[in-house]
């Protein structure tokens, strides 16, 4: 409760200097707008849609392109994980291409799909994709042999191995890298959609600037944190958490 | 307390006596049997020339010093490891790999997080092919015989150490496997939960007539629970000498019977162990000496409370 009270007293201040230092007037209003102006279009946003819209878009693409990075990365750390001649191969690759700021795919995104959504969505699936093979892999490799060696007297073989003990039994790290890839994944999407004019939560911001519009620009990316805020600690968080509990990983 | 008590039942195994017994109803055959290990320091032997027979139905103890290589000799009867050398027959057949006749529960109960009580009881015969409605059934069965159907939604977590045992051993059995092999599924349990799980154990057993392989370092534990008791020695592991256990059923850890018994096994083996220790002693080898002493010891026996 005291957690709270503090916070709110922050932001209240918080809020409380910058309607002051607008108030002084020492920058003109498309450099520093009101906080008021800024909650104004943040309404008006939601009301005529257009932040709705920019919403959907936005997730439709990470949607994707995550789902994908989450089906590559979790099949490739699999076989990093359990296969002599892949980790030995693939992945000093992936551990090299991880070096790689995601946005340097860009240039390859637009060559090889155009100026369009397919570039943005390679772009969110690259920034996941290694988190998540790397997770996996790690995850794969610190199953406990006992929980092999049980499923094996049960009679568990081949697949059944793999989908039923191994998988499961790396959740926890999976989980982890998940989140990483996901932080990675929303910051490709925005450089992408600042890069790449086509619609989404980057384009608004861009629109912001073109029109010298201030308030716009500070509304989007307030819009823009509150989801990243809201998927990190609403979901990844509780998720980690719940599930080592549940796997006995931490104590009481 | 009479100091002859029951020590007359107590004999050592009438070696040729079992045998004649044994063949027709053998369930377990190993037939010399060696295992080594490569380490830093060169090939480690830890086991060899064991030959064990256990008929159908009986219940086996092996207790030994830790270190001697109980638990490799378990792995490579469940089929989790490979002999060097020598015959592994179980229910019939040459064990070559896992199999699901022969289902171990390990020391810790090596229960799956992801599941709940129930779906860690399923899953083997989920595995079978089994369909919902009569796996459901069968688990709900075996979680009655541990006295757990309470918990069958319960997670893994949920449970305290001994429940745990418990659903494993539920798990094992619902798959209806020919023999149990069990590697220390108590020891690290407290004495009072060590005591309760005893006695259901050896109910299951009267109910159920699985043939169990159980180890064990406690030598109380293995007079409560085992018709036969195999002792090993170390480095390496060779059977070292047997004792029939004939005493009423279902045993109590506390009965002076028991208590009696284990003291008098006890006594058994450090005049054998001296004996060896002794011979050694005399020797000019002192590393192999220094090896030999240490890991024979008597003393390093944990021999169960009270005694
Ligand atoms: N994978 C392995 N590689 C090398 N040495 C091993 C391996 N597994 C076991 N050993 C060695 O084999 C010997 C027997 O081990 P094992 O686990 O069978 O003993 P144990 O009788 O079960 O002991 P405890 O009572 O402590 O469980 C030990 O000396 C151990 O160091
Ligand atoms: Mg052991």
């Amino acid at each position: 409760m005291y957690s709270i009270f503090k916070k709110v007293i922050f932001f209240t201040l918080l809020l409380g200097i910058w309607e002051l230092l607008f108030r002084l007037a020492i920058w003109p209003e498309y450099v520093l707008p009101s906080p008021i102006s800024v909650y104004k279009t943040l309404i008006h946003g939601f009301q005529d849609q257009t932040f709705l819209i920019g919403i959907a878009i936005s997730m439709k693409r990470i949607a994707i392109g995550y789902g994908i990075s989450i089906v590559i990365g979790v099949l490739l750390g699999l076989l990093i994980g359990r296969v002599r001649i892949f980790e030995e191969t693939l992945g000093s690759l992936i551990s090299g291409l991880q070096t790689l700021p995601t946005i340097c795919w860009l240039p390859l995104a637009l060559l090889w799909f155009g100026l369009n959504d397919k570039a943005i969505i390679f772009l969110v699936a690259m920034g996941a994709v290694l988190s998540i093979t790397i997770a996996t892999d790690a995850g794969i490799k610190s199953v406990p042999p006992l929980y092999i060696r049980a499923a094996k007297t049960m009679g568990a073989r081949g697949l059944n191995l793999y989908f039923e003990i191994i998988l499961p039994a790396a959740l926890p790290y999976i989980i982890t890298g998940m989140k990483q890839g996901w932080s990675f994944a929303w910051r490709s999407l925005m450089a992408g959609e600042l890069l790449i004019v086509c619609l989404g939560l980057g384009h608004l911001l861009m629109i912001g600037r073109e029109l010298n519009d201030m308030s716009q620009v500070i509304a989007v990316m307030i819009v823009i944190i509150i989801i990243g805020i809201l998927v990190d600690r609403l979901f990844f968080v509780k998720m980690e958490k719940h599930i080592r509990e549940r796997w006995g990983l931490t104590k009481g | 307390m009479s100091e002859s008590i029951g020590i007359d039942s107590l004999v050592e195994l009438d070696y040729t006596n079992v045998k004649t017994e044994a063949q027709t109803s053998t369930k377990l055959r190993i037939q010399h049997l060696s295992k080594s290990f490569q380490s830093k320091n060169g090939k480690v032997y830890v086991l060899e020339d064991i030959n064990l027979e256990i008929r159908q139905g009986e219940f086996v103890c092996i207790v030994g010093p830790s270190g001697c290589g109980k638990t490799t000799l378990l792995n490579i009867v469940a089929g989790l490891e490979k002999a060097d050398s020598g015959e592994i027959w179980a229910n019939g057949r040459r064990v070559n790999g896992a199999g699901t006749d022969r289902v171990v529960i390990f020391q810790e109960a090596a229960l799956f997080p992801w599941m709940n009580v129930i779906k860690n009881v399923e899953f083997g015969l989920k595995l079978k092919g089994v369909n919902g409605s009569e796996r459901r059934n069968t688990a709900i069965e075996y979680l009655k015989m541990v006295h757990l159907s309470k918990f069958q939604n319960s997670h893994v977590h949920e449970l305290s150490g001994g429940m745990k045992q418990r659903v494993a051993i539920a798990r094992a059995l619902a798959m209806n496997p020919e023999m149990l092999l069990m590697d220390e599924p108590f020891s690290a349990l407290d004495a009072q939960t060590r005591w309760i799980l005893h006695f259901e154990l050896q109910n299951i057993w009267l109910k159920t007539k699985k043939t169990i392989l159980f180890i064990t370092h406690n030598i109380r534990e293995a007079v409560c629970l085992a018709d036969r008791i195999i002792v090993l020695s170390t480095t390496p592991g060779k059977i070292k000498k047997e004792f029939l256990v004939d005493l009423p059923r279902p045993r109590d850890d506390n009965d002076v019977n028991v208590a009696e018994y284990s003291t008098w096994v006890m006594k058994e083996l450090k005049a054998e162990i001296s004996k060896v220790v002794k011979c050694e002693m005399d020797t000019d080898s002192c590393v192999e000496c220094d090896i030999k002493c240490t890991t024979d010891e008597p003393a390093k026996m944990d021999i169960g409370g009270g005694i």
